[in-house]
């Protein structure tokens, strides 16, 4: 069969199309297909959480080990419950770890820092599904300034 | 009918090829075995019926009567911008009256359903006045162009019928040639080999030898008319070029003032005392169709400037 | 001044009459079943609107990434967040500039061709020859011409995201020297692939059809004459461009807005 020319560019413009996309998807976009591998769920409860967003990473020293995959309100308490997608290429982790809302920068994103406790005999670790209790809310600037104008006040 | 035609052409094209060359005398005989099953020559194909057309405000037609006898040429004259080409168009189902019908073999040519429409055109061939080749094909692909569209035909009999149907025309050295290196009368060649490629019933011819030489119009007048003759064409020219028309024209409608001014045999035209058809046929500039387009007064107008 | 109202209306009504034979058009010529000869054609066109637009496509999508990576990087750099280049030049590319930029390229080199072509075509009667010929101009010449516009606009506004990331890159990290890591991954990290990658693509299918149908409606509508040909091609690069700012907005308050 006679290969046509025409049919032939064609072909391969289309083919470096989706090339394209597909390079668009993997690469430049990661996580998504390359994927984060196998996960479980944890819970974190905070008075305030700030401007986390969903997807926002989980660090442990600057590690990425998870991700925030979405944010809810208690309805009992009206308190943020904020589930975690952790990787378990990490392991789990120490029942005594605290986590905290940081942010990146001066200006940058706000992220969960977590902060493993010691490893000992009698501590279990924080298996899927349960609830990390120690941990510090966001710092809201508005908050930070109230306390340092109440606190000059008080002298 | 699509499988007909393919299968009328397919015959046709098996049986030229056996005699090796293509000659016009096969195609009558090939085409009066097809005969026994159409009505008689003479009988009326199209038959336009109190035809009304307006195109905005300005009426076209008004009230037009014209019947087209099968297997004849027919002239329809009339002077320029009388809408002979738009008559054209709504033999073609391709514009809509305003009132009035076109029968084709009995059949409304504005009612029937789009298909029944599209079987008809095949049906008809039309040979526009600027040839309206394809620009972005050669002259065999544009002959072929109706051929691939409507037949599922093997490459080699659709070579053949291709070359044949160029061969009648007289330019089959010319089938690798781009449309913009063909004459003007060539192009009108070539678009006349397209019209008769599906072999049609009818073929219409939208002012055909307006602005050509003298030689080709002399080609295009015999090609006319043996054309006709040999394939049993129904033939329907629209002109204002007198002497070449009445040359080869059965019958003759003359055209004026939105309607049939005359008609009848070319000679029964010639022989008419009516001075409007006389000042067509001789060209005179002024007669009862006035050299001024209609205005206000001369003066007045010439005055009315200060 | 009733003069004035009353020439307004008129221009409305032809408006609107305008949008009425323009959706005709398009479903007529597309509402039948497809058939081989319909793909044949549309490879054909496909070459002519895609690959015949790929050099254009590319040089500016490179040339835009650049630029994008130099403002980016010069306002960046005051907040010490020049790290975030990446994100920056490759969400603007996918999400906005990415199909806008194409898709008004696409309307001056393709559209404008197209336009141009089916123009010609009508002016001198090609079409209403092929209508005599029983074969229905808008199944044989718009059809594929308007399939190969829809399929080709978001392969090349893939095509344009993924030159103009990299020219960012180029401006970025090889001449301004953000650091090669951070910008991958810091991209990485904060493009999902549907809100961003995969609402880019909606973006640029809706603008393709918009372009292409503007600008077959403006060929086939034209006036059959020279001066009609011109005022047509004038006219379906102007809407398609004027349409692809306008639907662009609409898509992005529907898809980023709340």
């Amino acid at each position: 069969m006679k290969v046509n020319k025409l049919e032939l560019t064609v072909g391969g413009f289309v083919l470096l199309g989706l090339a394209a996309l597909l390079v668009l998807s993997l690469k430049i976009a990661d996580s998504q297909f390359s994927g984060d591998g196998p996960s479980y769920t944890l819970y974190a409860r905070f008075d305030n959480i700030g401007g986390l967003k969903p997807r926002s990473p989980v660090k442990v020293g600057g590690v990425v080990v998870g991700r925030v995959e979405k944010i809810e309100l208690d309805s009992d308490d009206f308190a943020p419950v904020v589930t975690l997608k952790m990787f378990e290429r990490y392991g789990y982790f120490p029942e005594t770890s605290s986590a905290s809302i940081l942010t990146a920068g001066l200006l940058g994103e706000q992220y969960i820092g977590l902060n493993p406790g010691f490893i000992m005999e009698d501590i279990e670790s924080l298996e899927a599904g349960a609830t990390i209790e120690d941990t510090k809310s966001a710092l809201v600037l508005e908050e930070l300034i109230g306390k340092v104008l109440f606190s000059l006040t008080e002298k | 009918m699509a499988d007909y035609l393919g299968e009328k052409v397919l015959a046709f094209s098996v049986f030229s090829a056996e005699k090796g060359s293509f000659a016009l005398s096969d195609l009558t005989r090939k085409n009066k075995l097809w005969l026994w099953f159409c009505p008689r020559n003479g009988v009326t194909l199209i038959e336009v019926q109190q035809l009304s057309f307006h195109r905005g405000e300005k009426a076209i037609f008004s009230d037009l009567n014209l019947s087209i006898p099968k297997g004849k040429i027919t002239a329809i004259m009339g002077p320029s911008g009388i809408g002979k080409t738009t008559l054209l168009k709504l033999i073609g189902g391709q514009l809509q009256p305003s009132a009035g019908q076109i029968l084709f073999d009995g059949q409304d040519v504005h009612q029937l359903s789009r298909a029944n429409l599209y079987k008809l055109r095949k049906r008809l061939g039309m040979l526009f006045q600027s040839g309206a080749l394809f620009s972005d094909l050669n002259v065999f692909e544009n002959v072929a162009f109706p051929l691939r569209e409507h037949c599922q035909l093997p490459e080699s009999v659709l070579r053949n019928l291709v070359l044949m149907k160029l061969h009648a025309v007289g330019l089959r050295g010319a089938a690798e040639l781009m449309p913009n290196d063909l004459s003007g009368g060539m192009a009108r060649r070539v678009a006349l080999a397209r019209a008769i490629a599906l072999e049609p019933e009818v073929v219409l011819y939208d002012e055909p030898f307006v602005g050509q030489d003298p030689i080709s119009m002399g080609v295009l007048v015999k090609l006319i008319a043996t054309l006709g003759k040999s394939l049993n064409l129904t033939s329907v020219i629209v002109s204002h070029d007198v002497d070449e028309v009445m040359s080869i024209a059965d019958h003759v409608f003359l055209i004026d003032q939105h309607r049939v001014l005359a008609s009848g045999t070319v000679q029964q035209i010639r022989d008419s005392e009516d001075p409007r058809v006389q000042q067509f046929l001789q060209g005179l500039a002024d007669g009862p169709v006035a050299f001024h387009y209609p205005a206000e007064d001369y003066l007045s107008a010439l005055g009315g400037e200060q | 001044m009733i003069q004035a109202i009353s020439q307004l209306g008129a221009s409305c009504l032809a408006n609107i009459a305008a949008l009425g034979r323009a959706s005709m058009m398009l479903a007529q010529a597309l509402w039948f079943i497809p058939t081989r000869k319909l793909l044949r054609d549309i490879v054909r066109q496909l070459y002519v609107v895609g690959v015949l637009s790929l050099p254009i496509i590319l040089v500016s999508g490179l040339f835009i990434g650049m630029v994008i990576a130099f403002q980016g990087y010069s306002i960046l750099v005051d907040f010490g967040a020049e790290t975030s280049l990446g994100p920056m030049v490759a969400l603007s590319l996918l999400r906005e500039l990415g199909p806008v930029v194409t898709a008004l390229l696409f309307a001056g080199r393709a559209g404008s061709a197209l336009t141009a072509e089916i123009g010609l075509m009508k002016t001198t009667e090609q079409l209403s020859s092929m209508e005599m010929m029983a074969v229905d101009p808008l199944r044989r010449v718009i059809a594929p011409r308007f399939w190969a516009g829809v399929i080709a606009m978001p392969l090349l506004a893939s095509m344009f995201n993924l030159v103009g990331i990299w020219g960012g890159f180029l401006v970025g990290v090889e001449w301004l020297g953000v650091d090669d890591g951070s910008f991958w991954s810091i991209m990485g990290a904060s493009i999902e692939f549907g809100q961003d990658i995969g609402n880019g693509l909606i973006k640029s299918v809706v603008f393709a059809l918009a372009v292409t149908w503007v600008a077959l409606f403006n060929g086939y509508d034209a006036r059959p004459s020279a001066r009609g040909i011109s005022q047509a091609t004038t006219r379906s690069v102007v809407y398609a461009s004027l349409l692809v700012l306008g639907l662009d907005f609409i898509l992005t308050a529907l898809m980023f807005g709340s």
